[in-house]
C-alpha cells in the first residue's frame, strides 16, 4: 500500500499577517479551516528559535482546550503539527465583537444586542479566570459573534497563560477596558455591563475587582520604584 | 461502508453490529496475519466519523514523516483515536476485545477486493454509519476521554473528541 507524502495538497489563502505567525484559510478532511502558522524569527539563534516557537505552539493548544473544558467556547481545534508549526482549527463564520461595536458607533447602539454581547464576554471571562486561565490579549478583535446563534467566541490564546493571581485577572480585564475606552467609546460604557456580569459569573470577583482598581491607579506595568 | 479522501488518499469505514468472531479476529491481528490489514475500533467510543477523520489526517502525516509511534499504520489509528499516551491501554479501550460485538473497521487506501474481503472477514451485520451517534456510549466516552457536563454544554461529544486527539501531543 502507498500512502502519498504531499501533505499540502490543500490550498492555503493567507488570510492575515502579524508578528508573531500568519493566518490561512485552507480545509480540514471537507471543513473549512484556519491555519494559523508561527514563524520562524531570523534574528534568534536557530535553537532557541525552534524551541520557543514550538513552546508557545503547544502552550496555545493547551490553553484553548483547557478554555473549552471550563465551558468557554473557542474554535475547534483539528490539529497541530509540531514540524511545520501550525494550527488547525475550526473556521468560524461571523462578525467580530470589534465590527459589530462599530457598527454601533457609526449607524447607532442596539441596545438589546450590546447587552447580550457585554453579557457573555463577562460570562466567559469570569469562567476563564475561576478556571485559572488568563487570555492575555482581550480586545474586541479577539471575540467573535457565530452566525446565526450569535454565541460569543473567543480566539487566539497565543499569550494565554495559567494563573490564579487577582493581579494577572485584573490586569486582563484592565486590558480590556482600555481596548474598549480607546476603539468604542462611542457604544456608551460597556465595561460597566461586562463588569456586571463578571461579577455573577466569578466566584472570586470581589479580590479581582479591588485589584483592577489598583490596576487603574498606576496602568498593565508594575511600578518598581521604591 | 463509505470512503473518505484525507490529504491524498483514502479511508475506507464500514460499521458492524451483532459481530460474532471478534476473538478470532483479535487473535489473527495480534499474531500478524490479518490479511488484508484492517483497523478494529471499538465503535460505541465513536459518536460520529469525524473524530476517525481527525485521528487518520494526524496517522498519515506521520506515516509520511516515519515517525509512526506504534508497529503499523492502522494500530496507529486506533491510538491516535484514543487521545491518550498510552499504548497498550489505549489499543485495549479503543480497539476490540474477546466479546466487543460492535466494530468499526477502517482501512487506508483500500483496493475493491480489499473492501470485499474485509467484509467477510468480519461475521456480523454490516449497517450505516449514520447509525454511529445513537449507538455511541456517553457514559464510557465522558470517561474515556474526561469530558465534563460543563464542556457538553458549549460542545458536541464528537467535537470534545477531536479537541483530544488534536492536543494530545501539546500536553
Amino acid at each position: 500500500m502507498e500512502i502519498k507524502a504531499d501533505i499540502k495538497d490543500n490550498s492555503l489563502i493567507l488570510l492575515k499577517q502579524g508578528a508573531e505567525a500568519r493566518v490561512f484559510e485552507s480545509a480540514f478532511v471537507g471543513r473549512r479551516s484556519i491555519v494559523k502558522e508561527r514563524f520562524s524569527k531570523k534574528y534568534r539563534h536557530p535553537t532557541l528559535d525552534s524551541k520557543l516557537t514550538l513552546k508557545r505552539l503547544n502552550a496555545e493548544a493547551r490553553c484553548m482546550t483547557k478554555a473549552r473544558r471550563l465551558g468557554v467556547t473557542t474554535p475547534l481545534l483539528y490539529s497541530v503539527d509540531p514540524v511545520l508549526h501550525t494550527l488547525t482549527l475550526e473556521f468560524v463564520e461571523g462578525p467580530s465583537v470589534k465590527d459589530v461595536f462599530l457598527e454601533f458607533g457609526s449607524h447607532g447602539v442596539v441596545e438589546e444586542r450590546l447587552d447580550d454581547i457585554a453579557l457573555q464576554i463577562g460570562d466567559a471571562i469570569g469562567k476563564l479566570h475561576d478556571g485559572g486561565l488568563i487570555h492575555g490579549d482581550l480586545t474586541t478583535s479577539n471575540m467573535l459573534l457565530r452566525s446565526g446563534t450569535n454565541q460569543l467566541v473567543l480566539i487566539d490564546f497565543g499569550l494565554s497563560f495559567t494563573s490564579t493571581l487577582p493581579e494577572d485577572k485584573a490586569v486582563d480585564l484592565y486590558v480590556l477596558e482600555r481596548a474598549l475606552i480607546s476603539m468604542h467609546s462611542s457604544c456608551g460604557n460597556v465595561m460597566d455591563r461586562i463588569l456586571a456580569s463578571y461579577r455573577k459569573s466569578s466566584k472570586q470577583w470581589s479580590s479581582t475587582f479591588n485589584k483592577l482598581a489598583e490596576v487603574r491607579q498606576r496602568g498593565r506595568k508594575r511600578t518598581m520604584v521604591g | 461502508m463509505k470512503e473518505f479522501d484525507i490529504i491524498g488518499n483514502t479511508l475506507y469505514l464500514a460499521l458492524f453490529t451483532d459481530v460474532t468472531n471478534s476473538k478470532e479476529l483479535l487473535e489473527s491481528m495480534q499474531a500478524g496475519t490479518l490479511e488484508p490489514e484492517v483497523a478494529f475500533l471499538n465503535a460505541s467510543l465513536i459518536p460520529d466519523v469525524f473524530p476517525v477523520l481527525a485521528a487518520a489526517h494526524k496517522t498519515l502525516v506521520a506515516k509520511s514523516r516515519d515517525s509512526l509511534t506504534t508497529r503499523t499504520l492502522h494500530s496507529e489509528l486506533v491510538y491516535n483515536y484514543s487521545g491518550s499516551k498510552h499504548i497498550t491501554e489505549s489499543l485495549k479501550r479503543c480497539g476490540i476485545s474477546d466479546s466487543t460485538t460492535y466494530i468499526l473497521a477502517a482501512r487506508f487506501n483500500a483496493t475493491l477486493d480489499e473492501m470485499k474481503a474485509i467484509e467477510k472477514l468480519i461475521s456480523g451485520k454490516e449497517i450505516d454509519l449514520e447509525e454511529l451517534e445513537g449507538r455511541a456510549n456517553q457514559t464510557q466516552i465522558q470517561k474515556q476521554y474526561k469530558i465534563s457536563g460543563v464542556e457538553l454544554g458549549i460542545s458536541s461529544l464528537a467535537d470534545a473528541i477531536t479537541c483530544r486527539i488534536a492536543a494530545r501531543d501539546a500536553l
